[in-house]
Protein backbone atom coordinates (compact mmCIF):
# COMPACT_ATOMS: atom_id res chain seq x y z
CA UNK A 1 0.00 0.00 0.00
CA UNK A 2 1.25 3.54 -0.92
CA UNK A 3 1.74 6.41 1.46
CA UNK A 4 0.15 9.90 1.02
CA UNK A 5 3.69 10.78 0.59
CA UNK A 6 4.74 8.21 -2.24
CA UNK A 7 1.44 9.53 -3.86
CA UNK A 8 2.36 13.09 -4.07
CA UNK A 9 5.81 12.34 -5.23
CA UNK A 10 4.72 9.93 -7.75
CA UNK A 11 1.94 12.58 -9.29
CA UNK A 12 4.45 15.34 -9.21
CA UNK A 13 7.38 13.15 -10.70
CA UNK A 14 4.19 12.31 -13.32
CA UNK A 15 3.81 16.40 -14.19
CA UNK A 16 7.14 16.92 -14.66
CA UNK A 17 6.90 13.97 -17.12
CA UNK A 18 4.29 14.98 -18.90
CA UNK A 19 5.50 18.43 -18.67
CA UNK A 20 9.16 18.02 -20.29
CA UNK A 21 6.92 15.45 -22.65
CA UNK A 22 4.82 18.11 -24.27
CA UNK A 23 8.18 21.09 -24.24
CA UNK A 24 9.87 18.81 -25.52
CA UNK A 25 7.57 19.42 -29.26
CA UNK A 26 8.75 22.73 -29.12
CA UNK A 27 12.71 22.43 -28.40
CA UNK A 28 15.44 20.52 -30.32
CA UNK A 29 16.65 18.38 -31.16
CA UNK A 30 13.38 16.99 -32.65
CA UNK A 31 13.21 13.03 -33.26
CA UNK A 32 10.88 13.34 -36.73
CA UNK A 33 11.81 9.35 -37.56
CA UNK A 34 10.86 8.21 -34.03
CA UNK A 35 7.52 10.04 -33.76
CA UNK A 36 6.70 8.57 -37.65
CA UNK A 37 7.74 5.06 -36.78
CA UNK A 38 4.98 5.78 -33.01
CA UNK A 39 2.25 7.21 -35.68
CA UNK A 40 2.69 3.92 -37.76
CA UNK A 41 2.45 1.30 -34.76
CA UNK A 42 -0.13 3.82 -33.20
CA UNK A 43 -2.14 4.81 -36.08
CA UNK A 44 -2.18 1.90 -38.88
CA UNK A 45 -1.67 -0.84 -36.36
CA UNK A 46 -4.72 0.19 -34.28
CA UNK A 47 -6.43 0.52 -37.61
CA UNK A 48 -8.24 -3.36 -37.74
CA UNK A 49 -9.42 -3.46 -34.75
CA UNK A 50 -10.94 -0.06 -34.54
CA UNK A 51 -12.72 -0.75 -37.62
CA UNK A 52 -14.06 -3.80 -36.33
CA UNK A 53 -14.56 -2.42 -32.95
CA UNK A 54 -16.69 0.63 -34.13
CA UNK A 55 -18.86 -1.43 -36.78
CA UNK A 56 -20.18 -4.03 -34.16
CA UNK A 57 -20.48 -1.59 -31.19
CA UNK A 58 -22.73 0.92 -33.78
CA UNK A 59 -24.69 -2.55 -34.60
CA UNK A 60 -25.00 -3.32 -30.76
CA UNK A 61 -26.45 0.65 -30.04
CA UNK A 62 -28.58 0.47 -32.84
CA UNK A 63 -30.43 -2.91 -32.28
CA UNK A 64 -30.57 -1.87 -28.45
CA UNK A 65 -32.18 1.91 -29.33
CA UNK A 66 -34.01 0.70 -31.99
CA UNK A 67 -35.70 -2.23 -29.92
CA UNK A 68 -36.40 0.41 -27.11
CA UNK A 69 -37.50 3.10 -29.38
CA UNK A 70 -39.75 0.11 -31.17
CA UNK A 71 -41.93 0.00 -28.00
CA UNK A 72 -42.48 3.32 -28.01
CA UNK A 73 -43.34 4.29 -31.15
CA UNK A 74 -40.22 6.10 -31.62
CA UNK A 75 -38.28 4.49 -33.99
CA UNK A 76 -37.44 6.97 -36.61
CA UNK A 77 -35.28 8.84 -34.16
CA UNK A 78 -32.97 5.81 -34.08
CA UNK A 79 -30.94 7.72 -36.43
CA UNK A 80 -30.42 10.83 -34.14
CA UNK A 81 -30.14 8.87 -30.98
CA UNK A 82 -27.08 7.00 -32.80
CA UNK A 83 -25.80 9.65 -34.21
CA UNK A 84 -25.25 12.06 -31.17
CA UNK A 85 -24.29 8.74 -28.54
CA UNK A 86 -21.50 7.91 -31.61
CA UNK A 87 -20.21 11.84 -32.24
CA UNK A 88 -20.26 13.63 -28.63
CA UNK A 89 -19.92 9.93 -26.53
CA UNK A 90 -19.27 6.84 -27.38
CA UNK A 91 -17.24 6.97 -29.91
CA UNK A 92 -13.90 8.96 -28.24
CA UNK A 93 -14.21 6.69 -24.95
CA UNK A 94 -14.50 3.69 -27.51
CA UNK A 95 -11.42 4.46 -29.36
CA UNK A 96 -9.78 5.31 -26.40
CA UNK A 97 -10.17 2.24 -24.36
CA UNK A 98 -8.89 0.79 -27.58
CA UNK A 99 -5.88 2.57 -27.97
CA UNK A 100 -5.18 2.34 -24.19
CA UNK A 101 -5.14 -1.83 -24.65
CA UNK A 102 -3.23 -1.98 -27.48
CA UNK A 103 -1.11 1.58 -27.73
CA UNK A 104 -1.04 2.38 -23.91
CA UNK A 105 -0.09 -1.04 -22.77
CA UNK A 106 2.39 -1.51 -25.81
CA UNK A 107 4.00 2.22 -24.84
CA UNK A 108 4.64 0.64 -20.68
CA UNK A 109 5.59 -2.77 -21.75
CA UNK A 110 8.18 -1.49 -24.58
CA UNK A 111 9.68 1.31 -22.12
CA UNK A 112 9.62 -0.76 -19.08
CA UNK A 113 11.60 -3.29 -20.90
CA UNK A 114 14.17 -0.45 -21.95
CA UNK A 115 14.85 0.22 -18.63
CA UNK A 116 15.51 -3.16 -17.29
CA UNK A 117 17.45 -3.59 -19.94
CA UNK A 118 19.53 -0.36 -19.73
CA UNK A 119 18.63 0.83 -23.24
CA UNK A 120 17.51 3.91 -20.70
CA UNK A 121 20.57 4.45 -19.15
CA UNK A 122 22.54 4.01 -22.15
CA UNK A 123 20.66 7.50 -23.73
CA UNK A 124 21.46 9.30 -20.22
CA UNK A 125 25.59 8.11 -20.98
CA UNK A 126 25.25 9.18 -24.61
CA UNK A 127 23.80 12.57 -23.38
CA UNK A 128 20.31 11.90 -25.21
CA UNK A 129 17.48 13.05 -22.97
CA UNK A 130 15.09 10.05 -22.67
CA UNK A 131 12.00 11.94 -22.13
CA UNK A 132 12.75 13.53 -25.99
CA UNK A 133 13.50 10.74 -27.38
CA UNK A 134 11.35 8.16 -25.81
CA UNK A 135 8.23 10.69 -24.30
CA UNK A 136 7.74 13.23 -26.78
CA UNK A 137 7.25 10.87 -29.85
CA UNK A 138 4.68 8.78 -28.34
CA UNK A 139 2.73 12.39 -26.93
CA UNK A 140 2.87 13.38 -30.71
CA UNK A 141 1.74 10.49 -31.88
CA UNK A 142 -1.16 9.58 -29.40
CA UNK A 143 -2.34 13.36 -30.05
CA UNK A 144 -2.36 12.95 -33.46
CA UNK A 145 -3.65 9.21 -34.20
CA UNK A 146 -5.93 9.09 -31.22
CA UNK A 147 -8.34 11.78 -32.72
CA UNK A 148 -7.86 10.39 -36.03
CA UNK A 149 -9.10 6.99 -35.40
CA UNK A 150 -11.92 8.41 -33.60
CA UNK A 151 -12.92 9.84 -36.25
CA UNK A 152 -12.69 6.57 -38.37
CA UNK A 153 -14.52 4.15 -35.61
CA UNK A 154 -17.29 7.49 -35.70
CA UNK A 155 -17.86 6.78 -39.46
CA UNK A 156 -17.93 3.29 -39.22
CA UNK A 157 -20.14 3.02 -35.85
CA UNK A 158 -22.50 5.05 -38.23
CA UNK A 159 -22.40 2.29 -40.95
CA UNK A 160 -22.85 -0.04 -38.76
CA UNK A 161 -25.89 1.61 -37.14
CA UNK A 162 -27.00 1.72 -40.92
CA UNK A 163 -27.38 -1.64 -41.48
CA UNK A 164 -29.12 -2.58 -38.48
CA UNK A 165 -31.38 0.22 -39.50
CA UNK A 166 -32.09 -0.19 -43.06
CA UNK A 167 -31.84 -4.01 -43.09
CA UNK A 168 -32.89 -5.61 -39.88
CA UNK A 169 -35.36 -3.01 -38.06
CA UNK A 170 -36.74 -2.34 -42.02
CA UNK A 171 -36.50 1.13 -41.71
CA UNK A 172 -36.06 4.26 -44.22
CA UNK A 173 -32.11 4.89 -45.46
CA UNK A 174 -32.83 8.25 -45.83
CA UNK A 175 -34.32 9.68 -42.93
CA UNK A 176 -31.44 7.76 -41.07
CA UNK A 177 -29.18 9.81 -43.43
CA UNK A 178 -30.78 12.79 -43.04
CA UNK A 179 -31.32 12.28 -39.00
CA UNK A 180 -27.46 11.74 -38.96
CA UNK A 181 -26.77 15.21 -40.89
CA UNK A 182 -29.01 16.76 -38.63
CA UNK A 183 -26.68 15.67 -35.61
CA UNK A 184 -23.97 16.57 -37.27
CA UNK A 185 -23.60 20.12 -36.23
CA UNK A 186 -20.69 22.54 -34.76
CA UNK A 187 -21.83 21.76 -31.26
CA UNK A 188 -22.01 18.11 -31.40
CA UNK A 189 -18.62 18.01 -33.38
CA UNK A 190 -16.79 19.75 -31.56
CA UNK A 191 -18.32 17.94 -28.55
CA UNK A 192 -16.81 15.02 -29.64
CA UNK A 193 -13.56 16.03 -31.30
CA UNK A 194 -11.87 17.59 -28.66
CA UNK A 195 -11.91 14.81 -25.72
CA UNK A 196 -9.41 12.53 -28.16
CA UNK A 197 -6.71 14.80 -28.35
CA UNK A 198 -6.96 15.08 -24.03
CA UNK A 199 -7.64 11.35 -24.06
CA UNK A 200 -4.53 10.70 -26.12
CA UNK A 201 -2.27 13.16 -23.96
CA UNK A 202 -3.44 11.24 -20.88
CA UNK A 203 -2.79 7.71 -22.00
CA UNK A 204 0.69 8.56 -24.12
CA UNK A 205 1.90 10.24 -20.63
CA UNK A 206 0.37 7.73 -17.82
CA UNK A 207 1.91 5.09 -20.02
CA UNK A 208 5.41 6.58 -20.64
CA UNK A 209 5.15 7.07 -16.63
CA UNK A 210 4.58 3.45 -16.21
CA UNK A 211 7.21 2.34 -18.59
CA UNK A 212 9.59 4.76 -17.26
CA UNK A 213 9.39 3.65 -13.53
CA UNK A 214 9.20 -0.01 -14.49
CA UNK A 215 11.30 -1.88 -11.02
CA UNK A 216 12.27 -5.26 -10.31
CA UNK A 217 12.64 -7.54 -13.42
CA UNK A 218 9.50 -9.44 -15.36
CA UNK A 219 7.18 -9.11 -12.23
CA UNK A 220 7.60 -5.30 -12.03
CA UNK A 221 7.04 -4.94 -15.84
CA UNK A 222 3.86 -6.71 -15.45
CA UNK A 223 2.77 -4.46 -12.82
CA UNK A 224 3.75 -1.41 -14.91
CA UNK A 225 1.60 -2.49 -18.17
CA UNK A 226 -1.27 -2.90 -15.19
CA UNK A 227 -0.91 0.22 -14.40
CA UNK A 228 -0.58 2.05 -17.61
CA UNK A 229 -3.91 0.06 -18.28
CA UNK A 230 -5.74 0.50 -15.17
CA UNK A 231 -4.80 4.24 -14.47
CA UNK A 232 -5.36 5.19 -18.37
CA UNK A 233 -8.85 3.70 -18.41
CA UNK A 234 -9.96 5.38 -14.91
CA UNK A 235 -8.48 8.71 -15.87
CA UNK A 236 -10.66 8.42 -18.94
CA UNK A 237 -13.61 7.16 -17.79
CA UNK A 238 -13.43 10.48 -15.00
CA UNK A 239 -11.95 13.14 -17.70
CA UNK A 240 -14.52 12.02 -20.00
CA UNK A 241 -17.37 12.82 -17.77
CA UNK A 242 -15.19 16.47 -16.60
CA UNK A 243 -15.08 17.58 -19.96
CA UNK A 244 -18.77 16.20 -21.30
CA UNK A 245 -19.89 18.85 -18.18
CA UNK A 246 -17.01 21.44 -19.04
CA UNK A 247 -17.85 21.05 -22.54
CA UNK A 248 -21.65 21.09 -22.81
CA UNK A 249 -21.69 23.97 -20.24
CA UNK A 250 -19.49 26.36 -23.15
CA UNK A 251 -21.18 24.89 -25.86
CA UNK A 252 -24.84 26.22 -24.73
CA UNK A 253 -26.56 22.67 -23.73
CA UNK A 254 -28.77 22.99 -21.23
CA UNK A 255 -28.50 19.85 -19.30
CA UNK B 1 40.18 9.47 -11.32
CA UNK B 2 37.86 8.76 -9.50
CA UNK B 3 36.89 9.37 -5.89
CA UNK B 4 34.24 7.79 -3.83
CA UNK B 5 34.23 9.40 -0.27
CA UNK B 6 31.97 8.22 2.53
CA UNK B 7 29.12 7.33 -0.36
CA UNK B 8 25.74 5.94 1.06
CA UNK B 9 23.29 4.43 -1.41
CA UNK B 10 20.17 2.70 -0.77
CA UNK B 11 17.13 1.71 -2.76
CA UNK B 12 14.42 2.21 -0.60
CA UNK B 13 14.54 0.50 2.60
CA UNK B 14 17.70 -1.70 1.18
CA UNK B 15 20.86 0.01 2.14
CA UNK B 16 23.10 -0.86 -0.66
CA UNK B 17 26.29 1.07 -0.28
CA UNK B 18 27.43 2.08 3.20
CA UNK B 19 29.94 4.57 3.62
CA UNK B 20 31.93 3.33 0.44
CA UNK B 21 35.51 5.05 0.29
CA UNK B 22 37.90 4.44 -2.47
CA UNK B 23 39.88 6.17 -5.00
CA UNK B 24 40.78 4.93 -8.33
CA UNK B 25 43.45 6.16 -10.96
CA UNK B 26 42.75 6.60 -14.74
CA UNK B 27 45.30 4.12 -15.56
CA UNK B 28 44.46 1.72 -13.28
CA UNK B 29 42.88 -2.06 -14.00
CA UNK B 30 40.38 -2.46 -11.64
CA UNK B 31 38.13 -5.55 -11.21
CA UNK B 32 35.15 -5.18 -8.38
CA UNK B 33 34.20 -8.16 -7.06
CA UNK B 34 30.85 -9.35 -5.39
CA UNK B 35 27.96 -11.25 -4.63
CA UNK B 36 24.52 -10.34 -6.58
CA UNK B 37 22.82 -7.24 -4.71
CA UNK B 38 26.02 -6.33 -2.99
CA UNK B 39 26.69 -2.98 -4.84
CA UNK B 40 28.76 -3.70 -8.13
CA UNK B 41 26.38 -2.27 -10.79
CA UNK B 42 25.43 0.55 -8.33
CA UNK B 43 29.07 1.95 -8.36
CA UNK B 44 29.44 1.98 -12.12
CA UNK B 45 25.95 3.87 -11.79
CA UNK B 46 27.14 6.68 -9.72
CA UNK B 47 30.33 7.26 -11.44
CA UNK B 48 28.45 8.06 -14.29
CA UNK B 49 25.72 9.95 -11.99
CA UNK B 50 22.66 7.85 -13.45
CA UNK B 51 22.14 7.40 -9.71
CA UNK B 52 22.89 9.85 -6.84
CA UNK B 53 24.17 8.89 -3.30
CA UNK B 54 22.30 9.57 -0.33
CA UNK B 55 25.14 11.29 1.56
CA UNK B 56 28.97 11.33 0.76
CA UNK B 57 30.37 12.43 -2.52
CA UNK B 58 31.55 11.10 -5.50
CA UNK B 59 34.11 13.09 -7.33
CA UNK B 60 35.67 12.73 -10.83
CA UNK B 61 38.60 14.58 -11.92
CA UNK B 62 38.07 17.02 -8.78
CA UNK B 63 35.11 17.65 -9.98
CA UNK B 64 32.29 17.17 -7.52
CA UNK B 65 28.92 15.05 -9.43
CA UNK B 66 26.58 15.13 -6.53
CA UNK B 67 25.31 18.26 -6.95
CA UNK B 68 25.22 18.25 -10.20
CA UNK B 69 22.17 18.67 -13.15
CA UNK B 70 21.78 15.94 -15.92
CA UNK B 71 22.30 18.61 -18.06
CA UNK B 72 26.01 19.46 -16.51
CA UNK B 73 26.89 15.73 -16.38
CA UNK B 74 27.52 14.67 -19.94
CA UNK B 75 31.20 16.42 -20.07
CA UNK B 76 31.46 13.95 -17.07
CA UNK B 77 30.04 10.97 -18.53
CA UNK B 78 32.37 11.55 -22.07
CA UNK B 79 35.33 10.65 -19.75
CA UNK B 80 34.16 7.24 -19.83
CA UNK B 81 32.58 4.14 -21.55
CA UNK B 82 30.51 1.98 -20.23
CA UNK B 83 29.67 -1.67 -21.45
CA UNK B 84 26.32 -2.46 -19.56
CA UNK B 85 25.19 -6.03 -18.36
CA UNK B 86 24.06 -7.92 -21.85
CA UNK B 87 25.12 -5.06 -23.87
CA UNK B 88 22.10 -3.09 -23.69
CA UNK B 89 21.91 -2.19 -27.19
CA UNK B 90 18.70 -0.58 -28.68
CA UNK B 91 16.58 -3.59 -29.87
CA UNK B 92 14.71 -1.83 -32.79
CA UNK B 93 18.25 -0.08 -34.25
CA UNK B 94 20.15 -3.34 -36.21
CA UNK B 95 24.24 -3.45 -35.69
CA UNK B 96 25.09 -0.68 -37.97
CA UNK B 97 22.18 1.55 -36.46
CA UNK B 98 23.22 0.94 -32.64
CA UNK B 99 27.09 1.54 -33.38
CA UNK B 100 26.02 4.53 -35.79
CA UNK B 101 23.77 6.06 -32.99
CA UNK B 102 26.31 8.16 -31.56
CA UNK B 103 27.73 9.50 -34.47
CA UNK B 104 24.74 10.67 -35.80
CA UNK B 105 23.93 12.69 -32.35
CA UNK B 106 26.49 14.13 -32.73
CA UNK B 107 29.19 13.87 -35.61
CA UNK B 108 28.95 16.13 -38.10
CA UNK B 109 30.10 13.22 -40.48
CA UNK B 110 28.61 12.32 -43.87
CA UNK B 111 26.84 9.09 -43.97
CA UNK B 112 29.89 7.72 -46.07
CA UNK B 113 32.10 8.83 -43.35
CA UNK B 114 29.66 6.96 -40.72
CA UNK B 115 29.45 3.65 -42.39
CA UNK B 116 33.53 3.52 -42.79
CA UNK B 117 33.50 4.34 -38.94
CA UNK B 118 30.90 1.70 -37.89
CA UNK B 119 32.97 -0.47 -40.41
CA UNK B 120 36.19 0.05 -38.56
CA UNK B 121 34.96 -0.26 -35.24
CA UNK B 122 33.02 -3.72 -35.48
CA UNK B 123 36.45 -5.07 -37.32
CA UNK B 124 37.91 -3.92 -34.25
CA UNK B 125 35.66 -6.39 -32.36
CA UNK B 126 35.52 -8.97 -34.31
CA UNK B 127 32.17 -8.90 -35.59
CA UNK B 128 31.92 -6.82 -38.71
CA UNK B 129 29.84 -9.67 -40.68
CA UNK B 130 27.02 -8.87 -38.47
CA UNK B 131 26.56 -5.15 -39.58
CA UNK B 132 22.91 -5.90 -40.69
CA UNK B 133 21.66 -8.02 -37.66
CA UNK B 134 19.27 -7.19 -35.28
CA UNK B 135 20.29 -7.23 -31.79
CA UNK B 136 17.56 -10.03 -31.11
CA UNK B 137 19.64 -12.65 -33.82
CA UNK B 138 23.32 -11.74 -32.28
CA UNK B 139 24.60 -14.27 -29.93
CA UNK B 140 25.65 -13.08 -26.23
CA UNK B 141 29.69 -12.43 -26.91
CA UNK B 142 28.41 -10.96 -30.44
CA UNK B 143 25.79 -8.51 -28.33
CA UNK B 144 28.53 -8.25 -25.84
CA UNK B 145 31.28 -7.34 -29.05
CA UNK B 146 28.70 -4.41 -30.88
CA UNK B 147 28.54 -3.10 -27.09
CA UNK B 148 31.78 -2.56 -26.80
CA UNK B 149 32.15 -1.14 -30.45
CA UNK B 150 28.97 1.31 -29.99
CA UNK B 151 30.67 2.49 -26.38
CA UNK B 152 33.57 3.35 -28.43
CA UNK B 153 31.66 5.36 -31.09
CA UNK B 154 31.09 7.92 -28.67
CA UNK B 155 34.38 9.31 -28.04
CA UNK B 156 38.06 8.59 -26.73
CA UNK B 157 37.46 7.62 -23.04
CA UNK B 158 39.94 8.48 -20.69
CA UNK B 159 38.58 5.05 -18.72
CA UNK B 160 36.27 2.06 -19.59
CA UNK B 161 33.78 0.62 -17.47
CA UNK B 162 32.33 -2.96 -18.00
CA UNK B 163 29.34 -4.33 -15.57
CA UNK B 164 29.85 -8.16 -15.87
CA UNK B 165 30.91 -8.24 -19.75
CA UNK B 166 31.25 -12.59 -19.21
CA UNK B 167 28.06 -13.47 -17.56
CA UNK B 168 26.29 -15.89 -19.18
CA UNK B 169 28.75 -16.67 -21.82
CA UNK B 170 30.88 -19.87 -23.00
CA UNK B 171 34.30 -20.03 -21.98
CA UNK B 172 35.29 -19.35 -25.79
CA UNK B 173 33.27 -16.02 -25.79
CA UNK B 174 34.20 -14.86 -22.37
CA UNK B 175 38.10 -15.50 -23.53
CA UNK B 176 37.55 -13.43 -26.66
CA UNK B 177 36.00 -10.70 -24.34
CA UNK B 178 38.42 -10.71 -22.08
CA UNK B 179 41.37 -9.86 -25.17
CA UNK B 180 39.27 -7.09 -26.12
CA UNK B 181 39.17 -5.62 -22.61
CA UNK B 182 43.16 -6.17 -22.40
CA UNK B 183 43.61 -4.87 -25.67
CA UNK B 184 41.59 -1.57 -25.27
CA UNK B 185 43.13 -0.90 -22.21
CA UNK B 186 46.48 -0.42 -23.68
CA UNK B 187 47.87 2.90 -24.06
CA UNK B 188 47.50 3.42 -20.32
CA UNK B 189 43.49 3.34 -20.74
CA UNK B 190 42.67 1.85 -17.22
CA UNK B 191 38.56 -0.07 -16.72
CA UNK B 192 36.87 -0.88 -14.38
CA UNK B 193 35.65 -4.36 -14.69
CA UNK B 194 32.26 -5.60 -12.10
CA UNK B 195 32.04 -9.33 -12.35
CA UNK B 196 31.64 -12.27 -10.14
CA UNK B 197 33.70 -14.21 -12.35
CA UNK B 198 37.15 -14.11 -10.17
CA UNK B 199 39.12 -16.00 -12.96
CA UNK B 200 38.07 -13.48 -15.79
CA UNK B 201 39.07 -10.42 -13.25
CA UNK B 202 42.33 -12.00 -12.22
CA UNK B 203 43.05 -12.42 -16.46
CA UNK B 204 42.41 -8.56 -16.76
CA UNK B 205 42.95 -6.72 -13.40
CA UNK B 206 45.20 -5.68 -11.46
CA UNK B 207 43.44 -4.33 -8.62
CA UNK B 208 40.10 -5.87 -7.32
CA UNK B 209 38.02 -4.65 -4.70
CA UNK B 210 35.54 -6.67 -2.66
CA UNK B 211 32.13 -5.65 -1.50
CA UNK B 212 30.10 -6.55 1.09
CA UNK B 213 26.83 -5.34 3.21
CA UNK B 214 27.62 -1.96 1.51
CA UNK B 215 31.19 -1.58 1.90
CA UNK B 216 34.85 -2.59 0.45
CA UNK B 217 35.75 -5.12 2.67
CA UNK B 218 38.99 -5.85 0.62
CA UNK B 219 41.26 -3.57 -2.13
CA UNK B 220 44.63 -4.85 -2.84
CA UNK B 221 46.69 -6.31 -5.99
CA UNK B 222 46.49 -10.35 -6.30
CA UNK B 223 48.94 -11.37 -4.33
CA UNK B 224 46.84 -9.92 -1.54
CA UNK B 225 43.39 -10.99 -2.91
CA UNK B 226 45.30 -15.07 -3.19
CA UNK B 227 45.99 -14.66 0.79
CA UNK B 228 42.96 -13.05 1.99
CA UNK B 229 41.42 -14.72 4.94
CA UNK B 230 38.06 -13.06 4.65
CA UNK B 231 35.69 -16.04 4.26
CA UNK B 232 33.49 -14.74 1.34
CA UNK B 233 36.44 -13.78 -0.81
CA UNK B 234 37.65 -17.53 0.27
CA UNK B 235 34.39 -19.02 -1.47
CA UNK B 236 35.00 -16.75 -4.47
CA UNK B 237 38.15 -17.84 -4.67
CA UNK B 238 37.54 -21.72 -4.63
CA UNK B 239 36.36 -20.77 -8.16
CA UNK B 240 39.80 -20.11 -8.83
CA UNK B 241 41.24 -22.87 -7.18
CA UNK B 242 39.28 -25.70 -8.57
CA UNK B 243 40.78 -24.53 -12.05
CA UNK B 244 44.08 -24.43 -10.74
CA UNK B 245 44.08 -27.91 -8.98
CA UNK B 246 42.90 -29.57 -12.06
Amino acid sequence: MMTTKEIINDLQDYYLLALRGLAGMFTRPFYFRDAIDQMDYAGAGSFPIIVLVALFIGMALSLQLSAEFGRLGLRMYTGKAVGITVIREIGPVMAALVFTGRVGAGMASELGSMVLGHQVDSFRVFGVDPIKKLVTPRLISAIIMLPVLTVIGDALSILGAYYIVVFVSNQSGYVYWKSIRDVLIFENIVAGSVKPFIFGFLIASISCYSGLTTMGGAAGLRQATTNAVVLSIISIIISDFALTRILLYMLGFSV
Amino acid sequence: MIKFDHVCFSYGERTVLNDASFFIDSGERVAILGGSGEGKTTILKLILGLLRPDSGRILIDGEDLTDKAESELRDVRMKFSIVFQEGALFDSLNVRENVAFCLREYSKLSEEEIDRRVRELLRLVGVEHAIELMPDELSGGMHRRVAIARSLAVCDPAMFLYDEPTSGLDPVNADTICRLIIDLSKNEKGFIIVTHKVYDAMRVAGRFMFLKGGSVVFDGNRELLLQASIPDINIFMSELRGVCDN
